[in-house]
């Protein structure tokens, strides 16, 4: 007879169902383990036996085979130790058949026969179709979230044995308590002066359009791309619990309450690998920084320093939201839609505004500016150019508005856009701005100047629309935008790479 | 390797090909043409004979290599071939005393050992004015270049720059939108080499209707120490130098330098106190130059003009006058760049109100916007470029 025992594997940011098939028969004792089970997997023949041993069970001295259905698709990780254990323990008559029906079971063994925690807990326990499901006692919070089994935690496999044989009752698991999120982070009243940038991150927070700040070292970039998040509202429903297991999946570490209700904020650095920022990897496939900062902010400090491969390859997944990573064997796509801020110089000596200051050879300086291309500019709806602040407003001056009422606008606008159908109004579909986000006369005839002067494109013309509708949102005009708005929006809009003017 | 050729070339020949040679600085060739004629003296390097002194003095610390290399170099050249190609491409070997060689050069302190040309030799009979100025200027620097050039070219005086990014092109580009100019301009590199490759346009049209002159034998790549060189050419041709913008480490002050080394005189456009780029003219004007508010100025000191004449003074304003709240963002911008940020921080207003009296100034002409930079743009009265 052959005992099934469901468990899951990771497969990108989604688990799969595992079905782990073990079977006994006579002949000479060896083990053998197949199914694709990757490095992690294979050592789990030593673990499982050291485990069973230390727990006071007896290691079988049959043929034992051990297959991981399905066959074909490769297994990872060290979570499927315990389902083997169990499968064999039942095999060997020491658990009843009927105890451990309708359980899955996921968790890693240690070698005195305690159970370990798994990385990417959520996903893999939302793909066990079991009633009930076990898992080690650090799972415990991740495996709530999934919210549709009956979550039992055991802490050494002699511990869940006498609980499946009903001799002890299972232990009891922690208190969990969903505790109310406290945004913390740095407050935007630390920014003095600033207003351009303000407004920037305000517009950018209240309908998700990428932001690019340019300017030189000091000026505080970094400072207000930091304060960005804190604007940002919490994270509901769907998009809290994919942001749940994106994060489980990466092993990254979630809240205390279990679940991500706060916007991740990813801040990579510039010497990160194409692979950790896109995802990837050979084997386990881990999802990268852009998707752990799904329904988040990813901050490029820096963006001229990050290779022009690296930078390129983020131009799809901004367009789509998604990231398509394909391998020989699989391919997964992870979510990837998150708001992108960037900051960078304007040339390499940084102090390239002012006509004069720049110290840098004008063949430095076009190299520099080549690293961020045309197309990925062009993806920033946001382009503002931030300075140096004035000495007396940053010592003396009084603390710009804090990141509370600020927020609350932002949440406001946020309600209006959502309103419309859209999560934001970055995602507004061209072909329907005419209807839901419809121009007053002076603001398409604004509009229509520009287009017809060459200063703007007509992909240009989109994306000012779409910032336009945003800041007349947060003025709270619900009415068609006004060209004011439209004025503003053209502002924050700035040509930060201009071609090369002959005389 | 040379060939005998049916007809003797004459010295223009062996001088350009003397000045192809590798490291064939103007020292040398002057050294080298000092002590025998060019014919001679090209057999000699072709030959590998020792250096004579004044030669070998200028190329320490090696002279033996120098002369190897020369050797090697001039073994690879027919010189018959080179002067075709020269005189295929139309240009005039100059060398002091004969044709193509101006003659204002003749007496100079560190005269050119050869100059080659391409245009109206002509061009340079006239009035000669030089503008310079920095590469990276403002807007406002380029457009004063350009009117200077324009309307000094209307005046009839020839416009003398340097065809670098910047300054040069704007003044040549002024002077070439008035029909019937001369421009005359001096480059660093050979006159086959465009340089920077944006001015092509420019170079072309200032050797079709004026005069292109350079110390570089064609083919010559513009290396940086080809510049200063060029610069005093610059100051030795022209009359009066006018410095539009540069920085006080700018080539423009060796321009000058060259210029007051040649009693030439120096002019400067005067510039807001708090531009770096107006730094060097206002120096200049802080020691004694005259400075230079319009192409008047410069006619004026030329003698062409008296003061009070207003027949090349600018138009009536045609743009609209500025509604009050644009005209606060107007005054607030002054004329250096400035960013949006700055602007709401002078004014007291908010990014919107701001944003939209620039958008107003925009579409009226007053202000451009460049790279994140708003800057205030002279009068757009008489352009017709």
């Amino acid at each position: 007879m052959t005992a099934i025992i469901p468990s899951a594997t990771l497969l990108g940011v989604d688990g799969t169902s595992v079905s782990v098939e073990v079977h006994l028969s006579n002949g000479l004792p060896s083990y053998t383990l197949v199914g694709l089970p990757d490095a992690p997997c294979r050592e789990s023949r030593d673990r499982v036996r050291a485990a069973l041993l230390s727990s006071g069970f007896k290691w079988s001295l049959k043929r034992v085979t051990v297959n991981l259905a399905p066959s074909g698709l490769r297994k990872g990780g060290a979570g499927l130790d315990l389902p083997i254990a169990i499968g064999l323990l039942v095999e060997a008559g020491v658990v009843e058949r009927e105890a451990v029906a309708g359980c899955g079971f996921v968790g890693e063994l240690g070698l005195d026969g305690s159970i370990r925690r798994v990385t990417g807990t959520v996903p893999l326990v939302a793909a066990i179709e079991s009633r009930v499901v076990v898992v080690p006692p650090d799972c415990f919070a991740e495996a709530m979230v999934v919210d549709r089994h009956k979550v039992r935690i055991a802490g050494t496999l002699s511990e869940l044995v006498a609980a499946l044989r009903g001799q002890s009752p299972w232990p009891e698991p922690p208190v969990y308590a969903p505790c109310p999120v406290v945004p913390d982070g740095p407050d935007l009243a630390d920014v003095r002066g600033q207003a351009v940038g303000r407004t920037a991150i305000e517009v950018s927070a209240a309908g998700g359009h990428h932001l690019l700040l340019s300017g030189p070292p000091g000026a505080g970039k970094t400072m207000l791309a930091r304060r960005l998040p804190g604007l940002l509202p919490n994270l509901e429903g769907e998009d809290a619990l994919t942001a749940t297991r994106i994060h489980s999946a990466a092993g990254a570490s979630l809240p205390p309450g279990g679940m991500v209700v706060r916007p991740p904020f990813r801040a990579p650095h510039h010497g990160a690998s194409a692979v950790a920022l896109i995802g990837g990897g050979s084997g386990y496939m881990r999802p990268g920084e852009i998707s752990l900062s799904h329904c988040g902010l990813l901050f490029l400090d820096e963006m001229s320093e990050f290779p022009a491969a690296v930078l390129d390859a983020l131009r799809q997944p901004l367009e789509e939201g998604v990231v398509r990573v394909c391998r020989a064997r699989a391919s997964v796509s992870y979510p990837a839609r998150f708001l992108l801020v960037g900051a960078t110089n304007p040339c390499p000596c940084g102090e390239g505004g002012a006509q004069g200051s720049c110290r840098c050879s004008p063949a430095s300086r076009s190299r520099y500016n080549r690293r961020l291309s045309g197309p990925l500019l062009d993806r920033f709806d946001l382009r503002v150019v931030v300075s140096r602040p004035d000495a007396g407003a940053v010592m003396g001056g009084a603390p710009g508005e804090p990141t509370a009422p600020v927020a609350a606008r932002v949440a406001v606008a946020r309600e209006l856009s959502g309103a419309r159908g859209v999560r934001c109004n970055a995602e507004l579909p061209g072909p329907l701005l005419d209807r839901l986000a419809p121009l007053s006369p002076g603001a398409a005839r604004l509009l229509e100047h520009r287009l017809r002067s060459g200063l703007l494109s007509a992909r240009g013309l989109h994306r000012v629309r779409r910032v336009a509708r945003t800041i007349a949102d947060l003025a709270g005009q619900p009415g068609p935008v006004a060209e004011d708005h439209v004025c503003l929006a053209l502002s924050l809009r700035a040509e930060l790479v201009p071609a090369e003017e002959a005389a | 390797m040379t060939a005998p050729s049916p007809a003797p070339l004459p010295p223009e020949a062996w001088v350009a090909a003397l000045a192809g040679l590798p490291a064939m600085g103007p020292a040398r060739l002057r050294a080298l043409l000092a002590s025998s004629s060019p014919d001679d003296a090209w057999a000699r390097l072709a030959a590998g004979a020792s250096l004579p002194a004044a030669v070998a003095a200028t190329c320490r610390p090696d002279p033996v290599s120098m002369a190897r290399l020369w050797r090697g170099a001039a073994g690879r050249v027919c010189v018959a071939d080179t002067w075709a190609a020269y005189l295929d491409a139309g240009v005039t070997v100059g060398l002091p005393g004969r044709r193509g060689y101006p003659p204002e050069l003749i007496a100079d302190p560190d005269p050119p050992a050869v100059l080659f040309s391409q245009g109206a030799s002509g061009a340079l009979d006239g009035r000669r004015v030089a503008i310079v100025g920095a590469r990276r200027c403002t807007r406002y620097g380029r457009d004063v270049a350009y009117e200077l050039g324009r309307d000094l070219a209307a005046a009839g005086v020839r416009v003398v720059s340097g065809l670098a990014l910047g300054v040069d092109g704007a003044a040549h580009a002024g002077a070439l939108s008035v029909v019937g100019a001369q421009p005359v301009a001096v480059v660093g590199s050979g006159l086959d080499v465009v340089y920077p490759a944006s001015h092509g346009g420019l170079w072309r049209q200032v050797a079709a209707t004026g005069l292109l002159l350079s110390e570089a034998p064609l083919g010559a790549r513009p290396e940086p120490w080809r510049f200063p060189a060029r610069n005093r050419i610059l100051a030795a041709l022209a009359e009066i130098v006018v410095v539009v913008e540069s920085g006080e480490k700018g080539g423009s002050r060796h321009t000058v330098e060259a210029a007051e080394a040649r009693d030439r005189q120096v002019m400067a456009v005067p510039g807001s106190i708090r531009s770096e780029v107006s730094s060097y003219p206002n120096s200049l004007l802080a020691d004694g130059c005259h400075p230079v508010r319009d192409a008047l100025d410069v006619l004026v000191a030329l003698g062409l003009s008296v003061a009070g004449d207003l027949s090349s003074a600018s138009a009536a304003e045609s743009r609209p006058t500025p509604p009050p709240n644009a005209a606060d963002v107007l005054d607030a911008l002054g004329w250096a760049p400035a960013t949006l940020d700055e602007l709401c921080v002078r004014t007291g207003r908010s990014p919107g109100v701001v944003s939209v009296a620039l958008s107003d100034l925009q579409e009226t002409g007053w202000v451009a916007e460049r790279a994140g930079w708003w800057e205030r743009v002279a009068a757009l009265a008489g352009r017709r470029g």
